[in-house]
């Protein structure tokens, strides 16, 4: 719109800022367009102030402000964020991965599913839109514009609207969308009575000047969407505050049943005290999914401790307090200030956790013990009967190396071997090496007798039933979670939720009437439902004894 | 209000440069899960296989050389007698070699250290914390780190001849330039 900024005093004497499309005072229409017809409704916007930052001569702080103050600017940012956003899901981004870290893996990872366009995706770092230094520059730009839109149009509208004239110009009223204009009743001042009246009873507040009138109702909807943009800011600023490391923390933590793990950079412990996986019985699958296994449920049994002592001596063992028990299943996470753990994921592994063997001397069928073994840091000696056994050696996933040397293949109880050195009746008093294997199948796939030699005559070790063995089925992995910015996130959706319900059910309406001579000149406003307004008026002023329709108020349709 | 106009102005573009430049900033130079070469090594605070208590503190202002190993890997297991020789040979030279356990028992480790003859200092990780910090993907891997406290190099897997970890040496101990 090309807009004439020459004279800005109005001829009622106020003088306008730089920008100012309808004179501040009496309403008068200032800056008209070139092409502009005279007598066409008026643009309303803004009660037709000036944006507070337009200047006749700007300076560098004034155009980065007049940049951001634009609402074209606005939406453009919007646009090219929901681009940048909607590209980002085409395909996995890499935060996915949770065993990927390099540009390389991802590279490769990319290639290997998606093949070339996977690669220029992954090239043009569209894997990681949402942490890309772009597109988190795009939210901060829509931050800046929203508080600079709103500061250059809320204050100067309220200002405007805190001070209206009340016997506005007459081009003002008679141009606006909603308007009368015909003969002044007899009695002037009974019918202006009688007209407030009917408008008070429509809660309008009505002010006299003479003998113009001004009524408005619901000005407070017109803060609606600047309160909307004060939500949308928290909002804004509270997801960028998650990328402040006290203010989120994403981690995983993989337990097998019985095993207590520290929870990486915090003082907290979780154990896997039981997990439980139900899967669904053929009757509950559809025909399709017959014969398949289908988890239906899965749980972990999760107590939380906090460390209370020797957390940072490692030469200790740290002492632990339980906080908190709980069933920990999807979307049910075990939740203890401000720490999430979630039911992640679970991979059937089953392993030993501890067994409880016994000695047996082969020779009079004698039985000792049970003691307890159990497969990660077991103790270094047991007094079990007469017998002695000092643990020598031990071994996770026992295996031979090319050198058929012994040695551990992983460390994690897969194949556990223990080898002892036993003392006791029967037995020379250096004592004799012992190699256990608390799997039945270890012991005959790696021939524990014949390792044993002359000792496995003589005595034997081993589990007598299954009650003796405590197992762990499943690995579960729990994701732990700190999102301290989430509680804003919900204050700035709330906010923006009441500023929407502001702007939306509630309409600012105005209406504005004088007498020139023997004529009665009305115009209203409104920013949403002319219609509403149209019949409002057109009752009211019925009521008043002046019958009017409220198609004939119309200035939309009867103007050229 | 038209006074306070251009201080709301500076404040506004300040409190902008600020936040957004930190989100940008953060977004830009956000450190990767993965150490490289320039990077400062993530702290630790480990038991040693004697009993005493070692921290990554210590180490400032010399050359180290850590070495994450286990029981379970061949290469691991190849490259120790390389270590121990480089060890002895260089730690009256200031150079400091250690091995970080991936979290085995003691037991365990001691007897397989006794085994292949590593008598260098051997700390102990605890459920894989330290080795979490450290981002480790395969075994063995071993950083060498500048006096400055400054990696000079990640080597992943093995195993490192003597050749090889005296071609770092020279290069921490500045001797190589």
């Amino acid at each position: 719109m090309q807009v004439l900024l020459l004279n800005t005093k109005c001829e009622c004497g106020h003088q306008n800022p730089v920008g100012t499309v309808l004179c501040e005072s009496c309403g008068k229409p200032l800056a008209e367009p070139l092409d502009g017809n005279p007598g066409a409704p008026l643009e309303m916007r803004y009660d037709g102030v000036a944006r507070r930052s337009q200047k006749a001569n700007p300076d560098w702080l004034d155009r980065i402000w007049n940049f951001f103050s634009s609402v074209k600017v606005a939406v453009w940012l919007i646009v090219l964020t929901l681009i940048g956003a909607s590209l980002g899901t085409i395909y996995p981004q890499e935060d996915t991965f949770l065993n990927m870290h390099t540009y390389q893996e991802f590279h490769d990872y990319y290639k290997e599913h998606y093949g070339t366009a996977g690669v220029v995706y992954h090239a043009l770092g569209l894997s990681r839109v949402y942490s890309s230094w772009w597109f988190i520059g795009l939210l901060v730009m829509i931050g800046t514009s929203l508080v600079i839109c709103s500061l250059d149009r809320v204050l100067p509208l309220y200002r405007a609207l805190s001070k209206q004239q009340i016997r506005k110009h007459l081009q003002f009223i008679t141009r606006q969308q909603v308007v009368y204009a015909g003969p002044a009743p007899a009695d002037t001042e009974a019918w202006l009575a009688a007209f407030g009246k009917e408008l008070k009873r429509r809660r309008y507040k009505v002010w006299r000047d003479g003998d113009a009138l001004m009524a408005e109702k619901n000005r407070f909807s017109r803060w609606g969407p600047y309160i909307n943009h004060i939500g949308l800011i928290i909002f804004l600023l509270a997801v960028l505050g998650r990328s402040v490391p006290v203010w989120n923390m994403d981690q995983y933590v993989s337990l097998d049943e019985g095993e207590t793990e520290q929870i990486p950079g915090t003082n907290y412990y979780v154990k896997n005290e039981k997990f439980t996986v139900e899967y669904y019985t053929d009757d509950e699958l559809p025909d399709s999914l017959k014969g398949t296994i289908r988890p239906k449920l899965f749980d972990t049994r999760a107590t939380l401790y906090v460390c209370t002592a020797n957390c940072d001596d490692p030469s200790k063992e740290p002492v632990l307090e339980p906080v908190k028990t709980h069933d920990i299943q999807v979307n049910h996470p075990l939740s203890y200030k401000g720490l999430r753990l979630y039911q992640y994921d679970y991979s059937p592994q089953p392993r030993i956790v501890s067994v409880s063997p016994r000695i047996i001397d082969k020779k009079t069928g004698e039985q000792y013990g049970p003691f307890t073994l159990p497969m990660r840091n077991p103790a270094l000696t047991y007094r079990v009967g007469p017998y002695t056994l000092t643990l020598k050696d031990k071994f996770m996933d026992f295996g031979l190396d090319d050198q058929g040397r012994p040695m551990t293949k992983s460390r994690d109880p897969n194949a556990p071997a223990f080898v002892f050195l036993i003392q006791g009746p029967d037995l020379p008093a250096t004592g004799e090496t012992y190699i256990y294997f608390p799997r039945e199948i270890d012991k005959a796939r790696f021939q524990q007798d014949v390792l044993n030699r002359a000792i496995a005559d003589k005595l034997d070790i081993r589990v007598l039933s299954m009650d003796d063995v405590v197992l762990s089925e499943n690995t579960s992995t729990l994701n732990v979670r700190i999102d301290r910015a989430m509680p804003f996130v919900w204050v700035g959706a709330a906010i923006f939720m009441i500023g929407v319900a502001m702007g939306l059910y509630w309409h600012h309406r105005r209406i504005w009437l004088r007498f020139d001579g023997g004529t009665l000149s009305l115009g209203a406003h409104t920013n949403k439902n002319n219609y509403g307004l149209r019949m409002e008026v057109a009752a009211a002023m019925t009521k008043a004894g002046l019958p009017v329709s409220q198609q004939s108020l119309d200035n939309r349709r009867t103007s050229p | 209000m038209k006074r306070y106009r251009k201080p709301i102005q500076y404040v506004v573009l300040f409190l902008v440069l600020l936040i957004g430049g930190y989100a940008v900033g953060h977004s830009l130079f956000a450190s990767s899960a993965v150490l490289k070469a320039g990077d400062q090594p993530p702290e630790f605070k480990l038991l040693a296989l004697d009993g005493t208590v070692h921290e990554s503190a210590e180490y400032a202002g010399q050359p180290l050389i850590l070495n994450f190993w286990g029981t379970f890997c061949p290469p691991c297991r190849d490259e120790m007698p390389a270590l121990q020789n480089v060890y002895e040979k260089w730690k009256d030279r200031g150079v400091q070699l250690v091995g970080i356990n991936l979290s085995e028992d003691k037991l365990s480790v001691e007897s397989f250290a006794r085994q292949v003859g590593a008598h260098f200092p051997i700390l102990l990780d605890r459920n894989r914390q330290t080795e979490k910090r450290f981002g480790l993907k395969q075994y063995p891997t071993t950083f060498f780190v500048y006096p400055s406290g400054k990696i000079e190099d990640i080597v992943i897997g093995g195993p490192l001849t003597e050749q090889q970890i005296e071609a770092h040496i020279l290069k921490i101990t500045g001797n190589g330039r």
